[in-house]
């Protein structure tokens, strides 16, 4: 999904690095100054996750492994024949999600979904977090991603592009995605994000065994002679993936991985950065906001810990610290890598219509690790 | 004078009727205002490594240059009677079960216990690692930073340590069985424990790194961090750390807060 600590202290970055963050400061002092204050937040121990906002699920794919899928609605009525009932976020909402955020000193937004590219209210949505007072970061599949919309893009106060590419084999990586002519797509997205001056991140997603293939080898070199760096995010067995829990890891390919890190410009969400070493990012560094305003502790955690429309911001980031699967520090991925978690997930989620399941169902103060 | 025999005499009663260790070996988290888990799923564990004594004096050797004033057969016979005087103990002999690790300490006086940790210590580790695991990497993200910066943390009994160290060559056996205790837990749990344990600090965690550098590499499951909590950083609420990342191994500093995690642990030395 992103470097998470990727926009943190100066004197750690690499001479692009530190251009790109002068340019930030020029453009976006008062960004530029809350992502700097981030390392001193964790140091005190605040927290400051990124916020990724699901307002649609609409799509025009429809992946091998999409943990979105049973949020959309084509799943819901086509599949469960129940229609989303559920009071849904608009755009007064998300700017006062956007005001609590910079309240508590959050300094990350990512529009994701579904496929952003195909909300017509993204440019609202873009000025609703508001991009001076926030860093916006856009997650695609890169469909629809050309020179002008990549402009266009930049000119709303985009920062980032996130862009999914799964295999560096065109044909696979259309199977895996379902969408012949995908692969060249993302291609062409990649020229036109550099093009636009836009910051790019590649992210794949990582299924057993991979690691030790010639293949993903050749995806690493891949980004790594782009200068791009490549996102990797462990299959989770959510949404569509829970029909393929051969996709789940192994602890030898995070192992593989983690050594991979060391000749190509790749990455997971917990690869130490700059100093952090987050370990598992559950709450202390990303929050998914869904359409319904339920807060998870992770994009692919179909538990809430609170929602926005009942409880403020800070009181649901606070429960979610308290949280015993979630707040306390842990170097291998919840709900990726730990057998008990994902089976209680894989339960409790088990013929549920309206994910995530709300405060009380999912997580609940009473958690503990050892029942 | 007459409460603190009182004092004593309960203490004494208590040892010897709770047990001090599951059968695990871990140490268990009876009567602490810190925090610490009460039970554990046991997820986050170290793999019971056999104790090859030559290997292990081997790398000590070569780190510490202690044969003029030890020999393998005294590093055995030392960490034999460690042992024995442990089984022997109904109170004690649990920690057994757990993970062990013998080693040795030179005979040394440092005026900085965080210089001599970047100069002697951490290098040594450093060391060790590379030679047996030349395809993996230590990796100290404190590198030279640690002068003026650690202390012995009050209440710890690592004192002990440093004391025997300031007299003579050390033997000792490290236990990492203060499993899912946060860091004031671990020091508030040394202090009712039999005396002969002292909470494990700098040297000698780097030194059972040193006689087993393989001591946090898993293939199969994650071991736990392992604390240096008989050290107290002069920033609050900081500790240092080994920690593995995937195979290789980390040396670090994080903020703790006195917070308690399945992933936390710290370690118990006994010395002979
Ligand atoms: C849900 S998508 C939304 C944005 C956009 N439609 C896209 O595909 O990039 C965000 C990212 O999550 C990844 N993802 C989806 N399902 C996943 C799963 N089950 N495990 C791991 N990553 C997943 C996608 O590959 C994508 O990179
Ligand atoms: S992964 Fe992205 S592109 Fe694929 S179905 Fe899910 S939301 Fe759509």
């Amino acid at each position: 999904m992103l470097n998470l600590a990727a926009e943190q202290s100066d004197n750690v970055l690499s001479a692009d690095e530190l251009a790109k963050r002068e340019g930030l400061r020029a453009r976006k002092p008062y960004v530029a100054e809350k992502l700097a204050n981030i390392y001193s937040m964790e140091e005190r121990g605040e927290i400051s996750p990124i916020i990724r906002l699901e307002k649609s699920y609409l799509c025009n794919f429809q992946c091998t492994h999409c943990s979105a899928e049973y949020y959309m609605d084509r799943h819901l009525e086509k599949v469960l024949h129940v229609k989303e009932d559920r009071q849904q976020i608009d755009l007064e909402n998300i700017r006062d999600i956007s005001r609590q955020a910079d309240e508590l000193g959050l300094a990350r937004f990512v529009i994701t979904g579904g496929e952003p590219l195909v909300m017509r209210d993204l440019d609202d949505v873009v000025a609703a977090i508001d991009p001076d007072k926030h860093y916006v970061i856009l997650d695609t599949n890169g469909w629809f991603l050309d020179d002008a919309k990549a402009q266009h893009l930049k000119s709303i106060g985009v920062e980032k592009i996130q862009l999914s590419l799964d295999s560096i084999v065109e044909e696979e990586h259309d199977e895996f995605r379902n969408k012949k002519g995908s692969y060249k797509r993302v291609m062409r997205a990649i020229d036109a994000t550099i093009g636009a001056g836009l910051n790019l991140l590649l992210s794949t997603v990582l299924i057993r065994g991979q690691p030790k293939t010639q293949k993903f080898l050749d995806l690493c070199q891949f980004a790594t002679d782009k200068g791009v760096g490549l996102y990797v995010s462990y299959a989770k067995p959510t949404g569509s993936c829970t029909d393929h829990p051969e996709f789940v890891i192994e602890k030898e390919d995070a192992d593989v991985l983690r050594q991979l890190e060391k000749d190509y410009n790749v990455f997971t969400h917990m690869t130490p950065s700059y100093g952090s070493h987050k370990g598992c990012i559950t709450v202390k560094g990303i929050i998914t906001v869904t359409s319904s305003g339920e807060v998870t502790p992770c994009p692919y955690i179909d538990f809430s810990i609170g929602n926005l429309f009942e409880t403020p911001l800070k009181e649901v980031l606070d429960r979610g610290m308290r949280n015993p699967w979630l707040g306390p520090h842990r170097p291998d991925c919840l709900i990726g890598e730990d057998p008990k978690f994902i089976k209680i997930h894989t339960e409790k989620t088990a013929g549920a219509t309206h994910l995530p399941l709300p405060w009380g169902k999912g997580f609940s103060d009473n958690d503990s690790l050892t029942d | 004078m007459e409460v603190e025999a009182l004092q004593k005499a309960q203490e004494d009663i208590m040892s010897e009727t709770t047990p001090l260790f599951d059968e695990f070996g871990r140490c268990l988290p009876t009567g602490l205002s810190s925090h610490a888990h009460q039970k554990t799923r046991r997820y986050f564990l170290i793999d019971k490594p056999e104790i090859d004594y030559a290997a292990s004096y081997q790398r000590l050797n070569q780190a510490f240059a202690i044969s003029d004033a030890l020999s393998q057969e005294q590093f055995e016979k030392r960490v034999s009677s460690i042992l024995d005087g442990i089984a022997n103990d109904e109170s004690m002999k649990a920690i057994l079960n757990g993970v062990k690790v013998p080693f040795i300490l030179p005979k040394a006086l440092y005026d900085d216990i965080g210089h001599a940790m970047d100069t002697v210590y951490l290098p040594a580790v450093a060391s060790a690692f590379h030679t047996s695991f030349p395809k993996y990497e230590f990796k100290n993200h404190s590198a030279n930073a640690l002068n003026g910066q650690l202390k012995v943390a009050d209440n710890s009994r690592h004192q002990n340590v440093l004391e025997q160290m300031a007299s003579d060559v050390v033997v000792g056996v490290y236990f990492p069985c203060l499993l899912e205790y946060s860091v004031p837990a671990a020091v508030e749990r040394i202090s009712s424990l039999p005396k002969q344990f002292s909470l494990a600090g700098g040297f000698d965690t780097s030194a059972a790194f040193i006689s087993m550098p393989n001591l946090l590499l898993r293939k199969e499951g994650y071991p736990p961090l392992l604390w240096l909590s008989g050290l107290a950083s002069v920033e609050e609420n900081v500790a240092y750390h080994y920690e593995a990342y995937g195979y290789d191994l980390n040396f670090n500093r994080r903020v703790h807060l006195g917070q308690v995690a399945e992933y936390w642990a710290s370690g118990i030395t006994v010395t002979s």
